[in-house]
């Protein structure tokens, strides 16, 4: 579904301080595939991640999605198949909107008309399904939530209007080791009940271990894949729905 | 005391503008300055060459709005810095405010040709503010003679007329009610989202571009329809008009968020026409007693300005999340440079 093809990125190409972020990376991600990616720091992560998003052109190779060539799409034009959660719990949300609002701009895609605002319910019930308790408190400002909460909420309004792939750049990285769990199992769920692709860059070794059916390591621009296994592949109704609030409590090693 | 609150109100419209750039788009537009003086001076040559009122300051508002439009553009596309993007339009429209009325005033027309340049040119030379101020200047009144030939009449008869806050209430009510729908659509709710993350919304489908060009045109439409009304209401447009609008729309904005503490009636949209209102009466208390401690009209961008810096500074509506002290300066002082 995703394929990159030779793809190298170089920053500030021409100048004496030039950087090659990412050496001649050929991946491919199959649907339904949950990619974790680790790697030091600088190691280009963020740089692959923001070509999936056509944030940067490759400077070489090309990056197709879903049989499509993406150069020359914008961010915005992309967002029709690709969701995103990154690290700052304030960047996947609107903070001074309702978590309602929040909600209802997710769950279009592309230029929006004068009707009144909406959120379907599919929103709502995703939402209660997470068993956040965010559902019942609508009209609550999603800045004033937890950042947990807030992660959760950005992922909800990731997935909500379908897209083929949720890109995930540390998401869990400024929660505490609690909400982290959460978010992983949230994101867990997402992957196998939802079908959606996750592509996730992590830190945290537990959960590159304990999460993923294909597992990349980024080292000064080289890609490596380092473990496969093919996908879970499970339909949505024979899957009983997992109530994150009675997930035992896993506390994990950070590392 | 009428002519207060109907003043109020016209300051509370253009902060209505200021509110919508500054609060809901997060950007700190200066085309301000420049758009209200192109309401004014556009509405007064459009009636004079026989238009009528309405349609007047229609056409102000839309010229009003491709100003901001026009700003919006230089930042999202050239990419320019938005505060020097505001200060550049707001530059050309000077420049284009004097072509529009061919001089640096222009009164509505009296009965003969020979109109009131004798008596407006004794204000020219003053603080606009302080004409927008003073009740008893000599221009308020030059509506109540009619003119023969013109077919159509100045909607405004002059201070002090129920008349007048009659007709400002409704086009004040006519003005909030509609953008407070629209930002109960879909467009308008992805607006305000875009005011608190515009990266975020490019992620849900909605470029930058077409954000800032609408909010932009938006604020900038208020403000040119307030000039405008400031116009016809006065009787005379002037280059300087606009001069500080900026800051004492700003000024307005708080004092509005201040009294209604958190609450937000509209979107907050109420907050700039409470506080126009009593924006307005302090000045008028300002004017009328403040010469005993020897203060003077042009004092009052002074205070105004000071007053911003302090409740900024000081954070005097941190009562409101929104607005904490640190947060804003940054915003205010540096909106929409490091949130690209
Ligand atoms: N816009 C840019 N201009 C120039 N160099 C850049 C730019 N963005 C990233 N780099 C460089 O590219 C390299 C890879 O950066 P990248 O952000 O992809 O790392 P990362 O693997 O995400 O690191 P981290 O774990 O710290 O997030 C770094 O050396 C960085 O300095
Ligand atoms: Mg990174």
């Amino acid at each position: 579904m995703i394929e990159l093809s030779h793809v190298s990125v170089v920053y500030r190409k021409g100048e004496e301080n030039e950087k090659c972020a990412l050496k001649n990376a050929t991946l491919r991600v199959a649907e339904g595939d949950f990619v974790i990616i680790v790697g030091p720091n600088g190691a280009g992560k963020s740089t692959l991640m923001k070509v999936l998003l056509c944030e940067l052109a490759p400077t070489i190779g090309t990056y197709t999605l879903n049989g499509r060539a993406m150069r020359g799409f914008s961010v915005t034009q992309v967002a029709r198949w690709v969701g995103r959660v990154f690290q700052d719990p304030n960047s996947g949300i609107f903070p001074d909107l309702s978590i309602l609002e929040n909600l209802s701009i997710a769950s279009k895609k592309g230029i929006r008309g004068l009707r009144f605002r909406s959120c379907p319910q599919k929103a709502v019930t995703l939402l209660s399904r997470l068993g956040l308790g965010l559902e019942n408190t609508l009209n609550v400002r999603a800045g004033d939530l937890s950042g947990g909460q807030k992660q959760a909420l950005a992922m909800v309004m990731a997935i909500i209007s379908d897209p083929k792939v949720l890109l995930l750049d540390e998401h869990t990285a400024s929660l505490d080791p609690k909400s982290s769990v959460k978010v992983m199992e949230l994101t867990r769920q997402i992957n196998e009940q939802f079908g959606i692709t996750v592509v996730m860059i992590t830190h945290n070794m537990p959960f590159a271990e304990q999460y993923g059916n294909r597992k990349w390591r980024i080292e000064e621009g080289e890609v490596f894949e380092y473990e496969y296994r093919p996908p879970l592949r499970r339909t949505h109704l024979e899957t009983p729905v997992v109530l994150l609030r009675d997930q035992p409590h896993y506390e994990p090693k950070l590392v | 005391m009428l002519g207060i609150v109907e003043q109020g109100l016209i300051l509370g419209l253009m902060s209505i503008g200021v509110f919508v750039s500054f609060r809901i788009v997060n950007m700190a537009d200066l085309t301000v300055d420049g758009t209200f003086a192109l309401g004014g001076a556009l509405c007064v040559r459009l009636f004079s060459l026989g238009l009528n009122a309405p349609i007047s300051l229609l056409l102000s508002l839309l010229a009003g709005a491709s100003a901001g439009v026009l700003t919006g553009y230089l930042h999202r596309k050239l990419r320019i810095n938005v505060l020097l993007a505001g200060i550049l339009v707001m530059t050309m429209l000077y420049s284009i405010n004097l072509r529009i009325m061919d001089g640096p005033n222009l009164p509505i027309p009296k009965s003969s040709v020979s109109s009131s340049l004798g008596t407006y040119e004794q204000v020219a030379g003053k603080d606009p503010l302080a004409d927008l101020f003073e009740s008893s200047a000599p221009v308020a009144k030059p509506q109540k003679e009619t003119t023969r030939q013109r077919t159509y009449q100045n909607i405004f008869r002059g201070m002090a007329d129920g008349q007048d806050l009659f007709l400002l209430s409704v086009i004040i009510l006519i003005g909030v009610t509609l953008t407070g729908l629209f930002l109960r659509t879909e467009l308008g709710t992805a607006l305000r989202g875009f005011g608190t993350n515009p990266s975020g919304l490019e992620s849900f489908g909605l470029p930058k571009t077409l954000m800032t060009l609408l909010g932009l045109g938006l604020a900038n439409g208020f403000v040119s329809l307030a000039g405008g009304i400031f116009a016809l209401y006065s009787g005379f447009a002037d280059v300087t008009m606009g001069q500080g609008m900026i800051v004492t729309g700003l000024a307005v904005v708080m004092v509005g968020e201040i009294l209604l503490v958190k609450k937000k009636i509209v979107y907050g949209l109420f907050a700039p026409i409470l506080g126009g209102i009593v924006y307005q009466g302090i000045l008028a208390v300002v004017m009328r007693y403040g010469y005993r401690i020897g203060f003077r009209a042009s004092d009052m961008k002074l205070l105004t300005a000071i007053f911003i810096v302090a409740v900024i500074g000081f954070g005097l509506v941190s009562t409101n999340k929104r607005m904490k002290g640190k947060f804003r300066l940054s915003t205010i002082f540096g909106g929409g440079v490091s949130r690209d």
